[in-house]
């Protein structure tokens, strides 16, 4: 576990196992819910997440291959697409400026 | 901010790509649908199927609303030939792992061409009326409608 100052994430990195489809549909989500916020969001596959990223957000089973990738970014892993609490939860941290635990 | 020319609509969901009366017996019967009208497209090789299904072995590619959208792996990604995607409504829904899915959105990309689409889907799925009328569309304008980009620089 770690405390993150949701205002230091600038850069948040969504990752899936091609980068092709399910990255893209939350990227473009949080994308916009994000915007005001200064963050910049984008999607990549999971061998493939720039290591200058603030955070990861992956599907569950695909959280240790994203940490083998960059060992140094916190990585959230996710279940769902849509409304996932995890999500919700630090997407609400960052908009207030809040901390966050991951 | 387009890094690239992001093409027609209709040029990535091609009128014979909507097939909106489809049936299936299971999801990986469903899958295979999707991997065929792919394949009808010309855009993949028949090896992209398997991809699309070792992706859902992996993880399910269902996203919610009735939604899922099968596709294939990075590694499968060298049958791919060019950006496509195809739609299907399945209107007696499939069981996929729990849920009930209805509409299957399938891609097939090798680069960027297809995120607009994608980021408008996620958008439709945000909003329950809208997801509603694409999980009950019956004819391809309803479908093109629902997933036309409305981004910005839409010239």
């Amino acid at each position: 576990m770690a405390t993150i100052d949701g205002s230091s994430i600038k850069k948040l990195i969504v990752a899936c196992d091609a980068g092709m489809g399910s990255s893209v549909m939350l990227a473009s989500s949080l994308k916009k819910q994000l915007a005001k916020n200064g963050v910049t969001v984008e999607h990549s596959a999971v061998a493939q997440i720039p290591s200058d990223a603030d955070l990861v957000f992956t599907q569950a089973g695909l959280a240790d291959r994203a940490r083998h990738t960059v060992p140094d970014v916190p990585v959230v892993p996710f279940q769902l697409f849509l409304g996932d609490p995890a999500v919700a939860k630090i997407v609400k941290a960052i908009q207030n400026g809040d901390s966050f635990e991951v | 901010m387009a890094d690239e020319a992001t093409p027609a609509l209709t040029d990535l969901i091609a009128p014979t790509s909507i097939r909106l009366t489809e049936t299936a017996t299971d999801k990986f019967d469903a899958i295979r649908k999707v991997g065929a009208a792919l394949l009808d497209t010309g855009a993949i090789d028949a090896s992209y199927i398997d991809a699309m299904i070792e992706r859902e072995n992996t993880i399910s590619t269902f996203v919610g609303e009735g939604v899922a959208i099968p596709h294939g792996t990075l590694a499968g990604k060298d049958a791919v030939k060019t950006d496509a995607l195809v739609v299907l409504r399945f209107p007696d829904g499939i069981d996929w792992d729990g849920n009930e899915v209805v509409v299957c959105v399938g891609i097939a990309a090798r680069g960027n061409g297809h995120i607009a689409l994608l980021s408008q889907l996620a958008t439709v799925l945000m909003e329950p009326e809208k997801a509603a009328a694409l999980r009950a569309a019956t004819t391809s304008d309803e479908v093109y409608a629902l997933l036309a980009p409305e981004e910005e620089d839409s010239a």
